[in-house]
C-alpha cells in the first residue's frame, strides 16, 4: 500500500511540477463550460432571425415600423449602419437587411407611396418568410392613412369639398373613425401547442457541464498513456522492476493516481456548475458517484492499453488529445446526440464518451434515478474489463 | 538568405517527419472534421443548404369554403411560398392533429365554418360587433419552432390584408354615411358594392393605388450573383484546420528551445551563421509548415466534400495571411517561454481558447458583444469571416477586411515577437 501511495504521490507532484497544469486542470474546463452554456443561453428564448435594419429616417414613422417589427414571431430588428450592413451583404455575411430611408415621415407618407427598401441575397427562403413579416408590420403602420385618404377619394368623387379645409377636417374625421376601427380589431388567429414530444432534450448548462467535464477528463485519462511510454522511454520502469515492486503495485499505482486526480478534477467541476450554473448535479449523489467511477476506469483503461501499444511520450500525448477530442464530438459532449442522423447515433454506441454522456444527461436532463443508469455505468465498466485485460497482458509481455 | 532557407527547409522536413507531430497537424483536424460531417449528417448527403427551412409541411383544413377561407388556402398554395411551405388541404381534423403531435408536420392550420362571413357580412347583413370573433386556428408543433414561427408570419401577414380591406370599406362608409356624403339607403348600395370588391380582391391587397399613403416594399436582389446554399463543412473544415494550425506554429516555436537545450543551436551558432539567420530561418520553417498543413487540409476536405470556394487566388491568400497571423503567435510564445514544455502547454492553451474564442466550437454570433471584440485577437476568427465569405459565393474583392486584419495581427505579433527575442541575452548561453 505505501508503495501505491508512493507512486501516486510520485506521480501528482509530476505532474503539477508546472502551475500551468492548471490550465487543464481547472481553468480550461471551466472557461470551456461557462462559455458553451453561456453562448447558447438565449437561445431557447428568442429564436427569431436577426433582421439589421438601417434607420435612415429616425422619425416617428420609422420608429413605428420598428416597433411593429418587434411584434414579429420571425424577425427581430436590429438597428445598424448601413455601410456596414453593405458590407456585410457585399461579404453575405447576412442574408437581407432593410432600409428605411430618409423619405419616411407621416408628411410623404401622406403625399402618397414611400418605399422601404429590402435587399436579399437570391434564393433566400428566410428572406421570403421575413418579406411576409416585414410587409404585416408595414400594413399595420400605414392602415389608417391609407384608409383615410380612401374616404377623401370616395367622398370627393361623389361631391366634391367646398374648400381645402373642409376636405382636411374630412381626412381627419376618416382618419380617426379608421384608427377606432384599427382598435377595436378582434384578434383573429388563436395558436395552440401541441404536446409533441421535444426529441432534442437539451439544457445549455448541463449538456455543456457534462460535456465538458467528460472532454478534460478523459484527455488526461488517455493520457495514461504517455505515462508509461515516458517511463519505458526513459528505463525508469525497467529499473523500478528490478526492485521489490511487482507490475501490479506499479499500474494500481500510475492509474489509480490518475483516476483519483480524475476523480478530484470531476468534482471541482461539478461544484463549479451546480453554484454558478445552478446544473442540479446533486440531485442523485449516488447514480452520479456510479457513472464518474465507471467513466474513469473505461478511460483510464483506454489509456492504459494505449500506453502498451505507443512507442513515444509525444506520440501518446498527442494522441490521447485527438481521441479525446474526436470520442468527445462523436459521444455528444459538443453537439446533443439527438441531433446527430439515425445511422450516427447507433454508431457512436461503441464509445465510452456516448455512454458516459448519456448516464450524465440521464441524471441530469431525464430524471432517472442511480437504478435508471446502471445499463450505461454497466456498459463503461465493460470498457474498462476489456481494455485493462488488454493493456495487463501487453503490459506482462512486454516486461516478463 | 542561403542560410535561413536551409534552416527553413530542414525544420520543414522534419515537421513532416515526426510521426507524433502529424497527429495534431493532419489527423487530428482532418478526423474531427470527417466527425462533424458525420454528426451533421454531411457524410451522407450532399452538400448543405443553410437558405432557411424549405417544405415546411403542413396541413390545411377549409371549413370556411367562401373567400376568404380560399384566399387563405391559395396563399399556402401560392408559387411564392412553393419552395417554403408543402401544403396539403385535408378533411380529417383528428388525423391532423395526430400528425402535428406524432411530428410528422409542422402544424395544422383550421380555417373555422363561417370565418369569410365574420369580416364580410352577406348582402343586407350587418355585423354583429358583440360577437365572439370566428378565429384562425393554428395547431402549432413545438417540437419545430422556427417553422411555426414561419408559418404564423404568413398567418399574420394574410390577416393584416384582411383586415386592411375591412378598415378601409368600413371607414369609407361609415364617414359618408356620418357626413351625410350619402343616404343609409346609398349606403346600403355603396357597402354592397364595397363588399364585392373586397371579397373579389381578397387574396391581394386591398387597393394597390399609389396616390394612397403606402409604405411598400422594394425588393433588391444582390446584382449579378448566383444562387448559393451554404455548405456547412466550407465552414467546419477550415475551423478545424485553423484550431491546430496553432499547435503547428507552437510545434516551430518549441523546436527553437529545443536547439538551444540540445545545444545545436550554440552549434550552429559557431558557422558563419547569425542568430537572426537562425531565427529568421526557424520563422520561415514555422511558417512554411503552416501553409502547408493548411493546403493539405483544406485541400483534401474540399475534395472529399466537393466544397466550392469559388476564388482560387481568394483561398491561397487567406491561407498564407492566416499561417502568418499564426505564427506570429507561435513566435510571440516563444519569446516568452524558457523551455519546449513551456512553449508547447502554453502552445495548447492558446490553441484551445483560440479554437472557442475563434468560432471554431461555436457560432461567434452566439457569444456576447465583448467576447466577439476579443475574438479578433485570433487567426481563427479572421480566417474563418474570410472562408465563410468564399463559401458564400463572394470573391477576393470581398476579403479585402479579413485578410487586412490577418496581415495587422501577424505585424504586431512579429514586432513584439523580434522586440522579445532582441531583449533576451540568455538566447545562446
Amino acid at each position: 500500500m505505501n508503495k501505491i501511495l508512493a507512486i501516486i504521490r510520485k506521480d501528482l507532484i509530476l505532474r503539477f511540477s508546472s502551475p500551468a497544469e492548471w490550465l487543464f486542470f481547472l481553468i480550461l474546463p471551466i472557461v470551456f463550460t461557462y462559455v458553451l452554456a453561456g453562448s447558447t443561453f438565449g437561445a431557447g428564448s428568442d429564436i427569431r432571425r436577426v433582421l439589421p435594419v438601417v434607420d435612415e429616417a429616425n422619425t416617428p414613422l420609422s420608429r413605428q415600423i420598428l416597433a411593429e417589427l418587434e411584434k414579429s414571431t420571425f424577425v427581430r430588428p436590429e438597428l445598424t449602419g448601413r455601410a456596414e450592413a453593405e458590407r456585410k451583404f457585399g461579404e453575405r455575411t447576412i442574408a437581407f437587411w432593410l432600409l428605411i430611408p430618409p423619405q419616411t415621415t407621416q408628411e410623404n407618407l401622406r403625399g402618397g407611396e414611400v418605399a422601404l427598401e429590402f435587399h436579399t441575397q437570391p434564393n433566400n427562403l428566410d428572406a421570403v418568410s421575413a418579406q411576409a413579416a416585414i410587409r404585416a408590420a408595414l400594413r399595420q403602420v400605414s392602415l389608417t392613412i391609407k384608409a383615410a385618404q380612401f374616404a377623401v377619394q370616395q367622398a370627393e368623387s361623389r361631391k366634391p369639398f367646398a374648400s381645402a379645409e373642409e376636405r382636411e377636417a374630412y381626412f381627419q374625421s376618416a382618419l380617426n373613425l379608421a384608427q377606432r376601427f384599427q382598435e377595436q380589431t378582434p384578434e383573429r388567429l388563436e395558436v395552440t401547442r401541441a404536446t409533441t414530444p421535444d426529441t432534442v432534450q437539451y439544457d445549455p448548462r448541463a449538456n455543456s457541464s457534462a460535456g465538458q467535464m467528460i472532454t478534460w477528463v478523459f484527455i488526461p485519462l488517455f493520457g495514461i498513456s504517455a505515462l508509461l511510454a515516458y517511463e519505458r522511454s526513459h528505463g525508469t520502469l525497467a529499473r523500478l522492476m528490478t526492485t521489490p515492486t511487482s507490475a501490479a503495485t506499479f499500474l494500481l499505482g500510475t492509474i489509480g493516481g490518475q483516476v483519483l486526480m480524475a476523480l478530484v478534477q470531476m468534482l471541482l467541476l461539478i461544484g463549479f456548475a451546480t453554484i454558478a450554473l445552478g446544473v442540479p448535479w446533486a440531485r442523485e449523489p449516488l447514480g452520479l458517484a456510479i457513472l464518474l467511477v465507471s467513466g474513469a476506469l473505461a478511460a483510464a483503461a483506454i489509456g492504459t492499453a494505449m500506453g502498451t501499444l505507443l512507442r513515444s511520450e509525444a506520440q501518446a500525448n498527442n494522441l490521447s488529445i485527438m481521441l479525446g477530442m474526436v470520442m468527445a464530438l462523436l459521444g455528444g459532449c459538443w453537439y446533443p446526440l439527438e441531433l446527430f442522423p439515425a445511422a450516427a447515433q447507433t454508431a457512436v454506441r461503441v464509445l465510452p464518451t456516448t455512454w458516459a454522456m448519456l448516464g450524465m444527461t440521464d441524471l441530469l436532463l431525464r430524471g432517472e434515478n442511480w437504478q435508471g443508469i446502471l445499463p450505461e455505468a454497466g456498459v463503461l465498466l465493460g470498457f474498462a474489463v476489456v481494455f485493462f485485460t488488454l493493456g495487463i497482458v501487453r503490459f506482462r509481455r512486454q516486461f516478463f | 538568405m542561403k542560410n535561413i532557407l536551409l534552416i527553413a527547409g530542414k525544420d520543414l522536413r522534419l515537421a513532416f517527419r515526426d510521426r507524433a507531430a502529424i497527429i495534431l497537424m493532419l489527423a487530428a483536424p482532418f478526423l474531427l472534421t470527417l466527425g462533424m460531417a458525420l454528426v451533421t449528417g454531411r457524410l451522407t448527403s450532399p452538400g448543405g443548404a443553410s437558405s432557411g427551412p424549405s417544405n415546411i409541411p403542413v396541413l390545411i383544413i377549409n371549413r370556411d369554403g367562401e373567400s376568404l377561407g380560399n384566399a387563405l388556402v391559395e396563399t399556402f398554395q401560392s408559387a411564392e411560398l412553393d419552395e417554403l411551405l408543402e401544403a396539403q388541404v385535408v378533411e380529417d381534423e383528428q388525423a391532423a392533429r395526430r400528425a402535428v403531435d406524432e411530428d410528422q408536420v409542422a402544424g395544422l392550420v383550421i380555417i373555422p365554418a363561417g370565418f369569410t362571413r365574420s369580416i364580410i357580412p352577406p348582402q343586407g347583413a350587418v355585423i354583429d360587433t358583440t360577437a365572439e370573433p370566428v378565429k384562425l386556428q393554428f395547431y402549432a408543433n413545438p417540437a419545430r419552432p422556427t417553422s411555426t414561427a414561419i408559418i404564423e408570419t404568413i398567418l399574420t401577414e394574410y390577416l393584416s390584408r384582411v383586415e386592411e380591406g375591412r378598415v378601409i370599406g368600413m371607414a369609407s362608409v361609415f364617414q359618408m354615411l356620418t357626413s351625410g356624403v350619402f343616404t343609409p339607403a346609398e349606403a346600403q348600395a355603396y357597402g354592397d358594392e364595397m363588399r364585392r370588391q373586397f371579397s373579389e380582391s381578397a387574396d391581394e391587397t386591398a387597393l394597390q393605388d399609389d396616390e394612397f399613403g403606402t409604405l411598400t416594399l422594394k425588393v433588391i436582389g444582390a446584382p449579378e450573383q448566383e444562387s448559393v446554399q451554404f455548405d456547412v463543412m466550407a465552414f467546419m473544415a477550415p475551423g478545424m484546420a485553423l484550431l491546430f494550425l496553432m499547435f503547428t506554429v507552437t510545434y516551430g516555436g518549441r523546436s527553437f528551445l529545443a536547439e538551444r537545450r540540445q545545444r545545436t543551436l550554440q552549434r550552429m551558432l559557431t558557422s558563419p551563421t547569425a542568430l537572426p539567420q537562425v531565427l529568421g530561418g526557424k520563422m520561415l520553417g514555422t511558417y512554411l509548415t503552416g501553409v502547408l498543413q493548411l493546403i493539405i487540409l483544406i485541400g483534401s476536405s474540399s475534395l472529399l466534400f466537393n466544397l466550392r470556394w469559388g476564388n482560387f487566388w481568394g483561398v491561397l491568400a487567406l491561407i498564407l495571411l492566416a499561417a502568418f497571423a499564426a505564427t506570429g503567435w507561435g513566435l510571440l510564445i516563444t519569446a516568452f517561454a524558457r523551455t519546449p514544455g513551456q512553449v508547447s502547454t502554453y502552445g495548447s492553451a492558446v490553441m484551445l481558447t483560440f479554437g472557442i474564442l475563434g468560432g471554431s466550437f461555436v457560432d461567434l454570433s452566439a457569444l456576447p458583444e465583448p467576447v466577439r471584440l476579443i475574438s479578433r485577437i485570433t487567426p481563427n476568427a479572421w480566417g474563418l469571416d474570410g472562408f465563410t465569405i468564399l463559401g458564400l459565393g463572394g470573391g477576393l474583392a470581398q476579403l479585402t477586411r479579413p485578410l487586412l486584419g490577418l496581415f495587422v495581427l501577424g505585424s504586431v505579433l512579429f514586432i513584439l515577437a523580434v522586440w522579445r527575442f532582441s531583449r533576451r541575452r540568455d538566447l545562446i548561453q
